[in-house]
């Protein structure tokens, strides 16, 4: 009885979860291509207006990126002002919750059929080693160890802690940008 | 709970063994083809490899309608387009491959068409963009490689726009693949040599990769333990019926294991070697799995140990201490290219094909970073990893 009461806001709560990681995601996305030199050497290889869409099928939350040039990459939200070039779709929400919650890998995901990419698979590939990229530096070592293959070594703690606090300064900014324009 | 996950899907009925070929009819007739259309390429009628399934069904009374026997290597959407021309014109009804990868592929992309209609092969290109079943389709393979025969995908050139075309459903698979020994008999000590490799290197990468799963590691080490009996054997004996049948249903099995597992970083490097150097695939695979294992294996200790008893079998694995069984199953591998290369000079590095040039290496890596394959090797592959393995492919 109680269980069947708790599990519709169980639901709701992962739910709001996956919607604000994507929120943080698609800004925290454009921010690192603005302040790290690898993520724009691997984002300039998408032709300029190129729209990078991540979602949960059926209908649920998305975030939408695109690449302006020169590596440089801009959120959309959950609206693309033109079709996807690539979707990365997530089957169930469920799905999205474990990955996004670093329970599973990007990479096992995937392995594990949990997403359909439509689109170019080397698109794909490039934009899931630009999403790695993001996640060494902005979560703590041990829970991106997590979200990741394989942690870089070369990536030590004063570049990654400085690299996390221009990103979420700027996600944070971004955030309050769109709420003022609300 | 365990995290583990898993999908398996091979719905093809697999028709193996002496007179497979006399099954085709019933086959057909079965699903209510009577009009089938045989698509082929030169050389397996030029091995006389078309008598035998047309006089089989004949003799059954089912007439094939047509054949279509100049399927490129490299297929392309303008031949697509116009074995689809003739499979309406002649009004058949059902589709058989006879071939390697490429007739194959493109009997799967005509029945696209066929099925679908229209003649822009292009507008299916994707995953899951085929809702329905396609029409009654049997394969053939003449070589034992690939695992085409069971496999939801298909690759064909676009020439206009000079990209290949992926395409990838569910109902691309065939209904049935006919694995006859007649029909890689008279497959040359090279091709056999390579396109056995080509298996062997699914089925290890299926084992070893991250997408393993308990029902594609079982297809995985029955196909190798098949081929490491009997590849050798064949190369000294290439008229033995029944290692040649070993070699082709452990390419089906390979086939079925990697279609579920997925492939790493060997068939990352051997698309792109491929795509700039025009090396045969199978070849490449031969050439990189050592290397590629070499690199992968703290990552794969484990899986690449337990080979080694398919590989060498009980009593070399029993010999062999726990810790050093994933180097003893390199070195089997490295041996029996090594042998390979005795027979038949398949070459075992890049500079023995005469193919690559070491400043290919460098675009060879970038190009294997951007592959789909990548996304499924154990271990993280960044550009000069890539380029260090190629280093060590070279020479």
């Amino acid at each position: 009885m109680f269980a069947k009461h708790i599990q519709p806001m169980v639901f709701q709560a992962r739910r709001l979860y996956v919607d604000v990681m994507f929120q943080v995601m698609g800004r925290a996305l454009q921010a690192v291509s603005e302040i790290d030199s690898a993520v724009q050497a691997e984002a300039r290889a998408l032709p300029d207006g190129f729209l990078f869409e991540m979602m949960v099928m059926p209908h649920g939350s998305r975030l939408i990126v695109e690449h302006i040039g020169s590596g440089r990459l801009h959120y959309h939200g959950d609206k693309a002002p033109r079709p996807i070039d690539l979707s990365i779709q997530f089957k169930h929400i469920a799905h999205a919750f474990l990955v996004l919650s670093f329970q599973e890998k990007t990479s096992v995901a995937f392995a594990n059929d949990r997403m359909l990419v439509n689109g170019e698979i080397s698109y794909a590939v490039r934009m899931t080693r630009i999403l790695n990229r993001l996640e060494t530096f902005i979560l703590p070592k041990l829970v991106a160890q997590r979200a990741v293959k394989e942690y870089p070594k070369s990536l030590h703690l004063p570049e990654k802690l400085i690299s996390a606090a221009r990103i979420y300064l700027k996600v944070a900014t971004n955030f309050v940008e769109t709420a003022r324009a609300s | 709970m365990s995290n583990k996950y898993y999908e398996f899907f091979c719905p093809v009925k697999v028709i193996a063994g002496k007179a497979a070929l006399e099954h085709i009819p019933y086959e057909l007739t079965g699903m209510g083809a009577k009009r089938p259309m045989i698509v082929t390429d030169k050389g397996v009628r030029a091995a006389g490899l078309l008598e035998p399934v047309v006089s089989a069904c004949e003799e059954s009374g089912l007439e094939i309608i047509s054949i279509y026997d100049d399927v490129p290597p490299d297929s392309s959407t303008s031949v697509v387009k116009d074995i689809a021309g003739i499979y309406r014109n002649e009004k058949c009804d059902s589709l058989i491959a006879i071939g390697g990868g490429s007739a194959i592929d493109t009997a799967k992309a005509v029945n696209i068409l066929v099925s679908e209609g229209g003649d822009d092969i292009a507008k299916y290109s994707g995953a899951g963009v085929i809702k329905k079943p396609l029409k009654p389709f049997l394969v053939v393979p003449t070589t034992a490689g690939t695992g085409s025969e069971v496999t939801s995908v298909a690759v064909i050139t676009d020439t206009k726009k000079s990209v290949k075309l992926p395409f990838s459903s569910s109902f691309l698979l065939p209904n049935a693949a006919v694995i006859d020994p007649r029909m890689t008999l008279t497959l040359p000590p090279h091709i056999t040599a390579a396109t056995a490799m080509d298996a062997m290197t699914h089925a290890t990468e299926a084992f070893t990769c991250m997408a393993k799963n308990p029902l594609s590691d079982a297809y995985a080490t029955a196909a190798i333990k098949k081929i490491s009996h009997s590849l050798l054997t064949v190369m000294d004996n290439p008229k033995d019926a029944e290692g040649r049948l070993e070699l082709a249903q452990a390419s089906t099995m390979a086939g079925i294991a990697f279609s579920n597992s997925m492939v790493g970083l060997v068939h990352a490097l051997g698309h792109a070697t491929g795509a700039i150097c025009h090396l045969p695939h199978g070849l490449c695979m031969s050439l990189y799995l050592p290397y590629v294992l070499e690199y992968n294996l703290e990552t794969i200790r484990e899986p690449l140990g337990e080979l080694l008893l398919y590989l060498d079998g009980p009593e070399v694995y029993a010999a062999t201490p726990s810790n050093r069984r994933a180097e003893a199953s390199i070195s089997s591998l490295r041996k029996l290219r090594d042998e390979l290369h005795k027979r038949c000079k398949l070459p075992r590095t890049l500079k023995e094909t005469g193919s690559v040039t070491e400043d290919q290496l460098e675009t060879i890596a970038e190009v294997a970073l951007d592959d789909g394959s990548i996304m499924f090797n154990p271990k993280e592959v960044l550009l000069e990893d890539a380029r260090e393995v190629l280093k060590r492919a070279w020479a």
